[in-house]
């Protein structure tokens, strides 16, 4: 009996009850606690840090009217890395992995960001179709190129997150299911297997953190061009 | 809709005026954030070390739970029994999940055996940055306090001694006027002797004058008075005597 390998990306039910609301906020909910103390413990302590670090990292380069922004994507970033990280445990579900959250994130987001260029600084936002410097032959393919670049902005965005993920626990869920089915007819292929299963898992938490930074980064990217 | 229409009532009076749909929003925009405590409730103390935990995850509770009555054993054959209670009766299914699984989890142990004193050291040098930061800040304020203070003192001491201060400075002003009026009486003096001076110096001179004049006038009256017979018997006078007296040294040798 060959499992569905697709079956870890079904939304959960529980009694016909969905339950992606749970699995959305589950993460976040639990890993992210707020405190009332004005010392804290370590976990608090370092968790504050490195939401520090990372705000200014990602917030610096913007203007001063997009600093409004860094609530919000400090909170996107939290939970985009809360969400990938617990999914790497057994028996989990990957809300990130599905286009629906993915492309329910990027777009309107997107948008925002081309809405406020469109409106605030109209000129600027229109010449960023045309890279400076860019030789007179080449400008009407350019723009052209640069309005599809825009335009597939927010699928590559979305899909960018859905696809590594999707694409990582998939080949974790083969490798684990090779070694499964190996070590009877030869064993030193599960050895390598295995070795291969643990360098993916690392890839993988790597992964989980990245990428929640790369769709934050590229958010703040398209904020900056339309600031 | 009836809370859209409650939130409309509380909205104050300006923002009335807007559009039904706008304003309950607008209410969320008007109201300030993080004004005070959120809840009133007293904090609890944060404990200094987290609970004691064995293999991880299970607190060092549930083994002393059990200890009376199983011993030191007792958890361990509790929990084996568990596994392979849930393993042979299929309700923890072997899936690939489980290999998985044992993937991340071995990752997990990994990570934090190797860099977990690293990064619990770091955290709590965060945390002692911090305290010390602020212990520096409390410090601080207190020695300016203690300096203001302490100079405070020294000013309120300095008052005392402010009437001797006063005393000196008459003192000096009472001595430069005495100064001031010896030197004038002096001047006075002096003047007024330089005039006196002037007259005495111009009687003396008077004086001289009138007795210069007499003696010239005596002595030309007298050599004028003196004729030639007198002169002839004065010298013959003078020879004799002369004479006599040579006489009288001789017979005296």
């Amino acid at each position: 009996m060959i499992p569905n390998l697709f079956e870890i990306f079904a939304t959960p039910y529980l009694l016909k009850m969905p339950l992606m609301w749970l699995a959305v906020m589950m993460p976040a909910m639990v890993l992210f606690t707020p405190s009332q103390h004005l010392v804290t413990g370590r976990y608090i302590l370092l968790k504050k840090w490195t939401m520090k670090q990372f705000t200014k990292q990602i917030m610096n380069p913007l203007p001063t009217q997009g600093h409004k922004w860094t609530v919000f994507f400090m909170t996107l970033m939290m939970t985009l890395t809360s969400m990938n990280m617990i999914s790497l445990l057994p028996h989990t579900f990957t809300p990130t992995a599905q286009l629906a959250l993915t492309m329910a994130l990027a777009f309107p987001l997107w948008m925002a960001t081309v809405i406020i260029g469109v409106l605030k600084k109209t000129t600027r936002s229109l010449a960023h179709f045309l890279p400076e410097g860019s030789p007179t032959i080449l400008i009407p393919a350019l723009v052209v190129v640069e309005t599809i670049s825009l335009l597939i902005r927010p699928l590559a965005l979305g899909v960018r997150l859905a696809a590594n993920l999707t694409a990582g626990h998939l080949l974790l869920q083969l490798m684990a299911l090779a070694i499964i089915h190996l070590p009877t007819p030869m064993w030193p292929a599960t050895v390598a297997v295995a070795t291969t299963l643990m360098l993916l898992t690392i890839l993988e938490v790597a992964v989980a953190l990245i990428q929640a930074y790369v769709f934050v980064l590229l958010l703040s990217l398209y904020l900056q061009e339309n600031i | 809709m009836l809370s859209r229409l409650c939130q409309r009532a509380l909205a104050p009076l300006a923002l009335r005026s807007l559009a039904p749909s706008l304003s309950a929003g607008t209410l969320q925009v008007s109201r300030q954030f993080h004004t005070g405590q959120q809840c009133l409730a007293p904090i609890t103390p944060l404990p200094e070390m987290g609970g004691k935990v064995r293999h991880g995850v299970i607190p060092e509770e549930f083994f002393e739970f059990l200890y009376p009555k199983t011993g030191v054993t007792g958890p361990y054959m509790f929990g084996t029994g568990l596994l392979l209670y849930l393993v042979s009766k299929e309700i923890y299914i072997i899936t690939h999940e489980l290999v998985s699984g044992i993937a991340i989890v071995s990752l997990i142990i990994y990570v934090v055996k190797k860099y977990g004193p690293t990064v619990a050291a770091f955290a709590d040098k965060l945390n002692e940055d911090y305290f010390a930061h602020a212990l520096a800040c409390k410090n601080s304020a207190i020695s300016s306090l203690e300096e203001a203070i302490e100079s405070e003192k020294k000013e309120q001491s300095r008052v005392e001694g402010r009437k001797y201060l006063f005393e000196a400075k008459r003192n000096n002003v009472a001595m430069v006027l005495e100064t001031n009026y010896r030197e004038r009486l002096l001047t006075v003096y002096n003047e007024v002797k330089k005039r006196l001076d002037y007259q005495v110096a111009l009687h003396h001179l008077k004086r001289r004058k009138e007795q210069d004049h007499m003696i010239n006038w005596i002595e030309k009256s007298v050599l004028q008075s003196i004729t030639p017979q007198q002169e002839k018997e004065s010298i013959a006078k003078c020879i004799s005597n002369l004479k006599v007296l040579s006489k009288n040294t001789q017979a005296a040798v």
